[in-house]
């Protein structure tokens, strides 16, 4: 539970390390964090952090409780985005001296980046992925080696795992076929046309 | 395409790799152990490398970086461009990401 003397709140005296945090508050918003994952990890108090919020995305933070159950992360796309997610994670904590903001953020943006780059839709937000490490930390969830590819997935903690295989190598029958990819489906023909369309016009 | 050419080659490769390198671990050192799938310790210490040494290094007859992924469903993953494409590459990725990174003994 977060508390006023929290250690992670009495640093913040140093006027540089007040700095960081709000510009580590600042990355977070503009990723599209929602107000709860800032009072978490930010060192700065909860008015700050709400007047941050609204200066950077101009619109006040949404209110209510944020998506709590870890059964999400189950279902078969959710699945290999948070997957993809927790072997980013995992990577860049590699690194010494990283905490948990910055290994979030930089493991959000390589996630951002391979979407990006193989043209599918953002189905993680940095919310949830902050409340994948959570669950990780609290051990709720834990990460299976599937035994067809060898690859690390999300799974349940006290999950049997013996003979798990992945949901990329074993994809459910309508796997995919959703309403979002539809539009995915759209957008690659729009693509393609596009250059016919420059040759008709010229 | 004879064998002075050959070596040059190798050697612009080198030069380029570990260039790549130290642009990466100077923009971001966490980020990079992923691109790079080094440990920390060989990112270091290429980062490190003066421009003569660099030169030096480079100036070998084989290549000192190696193919990242010996896997074989990495590399039928990528090189697959049939359905699901997207879907492929993600799997890929995930192989990929959580390789351990090659370091020294």
């Amino acid at each position: 539970m977060r508390s006023k003397s929290s250690p992670a709140r009495a640093r913040t005296k140093s006027v540089v390390g007040d700095a960081r945090e709000v510009s580590r508050a600042v990355e977070l918003i503009r990723m599209g964090a929602r107000l709860q994952v800032l009072e978490s990890e930010i060192a700065l108090s909860r008015e700050r952090l709400l007047r941050l919020y609204k200066e950077v995305a101009g619109v006040s933070p949404s209110k209510g409780m944020l998506p709590f159950s870890t059964d999400w992360f189950m279902t078969w796309q959710p699945n290999f985005h948070s997957s993809l997610f927790m072997n980013l994670y995992f990577g860049v904590s590699k690194a010494t001296g990283i905490d948990r903001v910055d290994a979030l953020v930089r493991a959000f943006r390589l996630y951002q980046e391979h979407l990006q780059l193989s043209g599918l839709p953002e189905v993680l937000s940095i919310t949830r992925a902050w409340r994948l490490v959570k669950f990780f930390d609290a051990k709720m969830l834990d990460a299976a080696a599937c035994t067809a590819c060898g690859g690390r997935f999300v799974v349940h903690k006290y999950e049997p795992v013996a003979n798990f295989i992945c949901g990329l190598c074993n994809p459910p029958a309508r796997a995919g076929k959703t309403r979002g990819n539809q539009g995915l489906g759209i957008a690659h023909a729009i693509v393609e046309l596009e250059p016919k369309l420059d040759e008709l016009v010229a | 395409m004879n064998n002075e050419q050959l070596l040059n080659e190798i050697r612009e490769a080198n030069l380029s790799y570990m260039v790549l390198v130290q642009n990466l671990v100077r923009r971001d050192r966490a980020e990079a152990i992923v691109r790079i799938g080094l440990s920390e310790e060989v990112a270091d210490m290429i980062a490190g490398l003066t421009i003569p040494q660099m030169l030096r290094i480079a100036a070998r007859n084989v290549l000192i970086c190696r193919f990242r992924f010996d896997d074989e469903i990495v590399w039928s993953l990528l090189t697959d461009h049939g359905t699901q494409a997207a879907t492929k590459s993600v799997h890929a990725a995930i192989l990929m990401a959580g390789q351990p990174v090659a370091g020294v003994t």
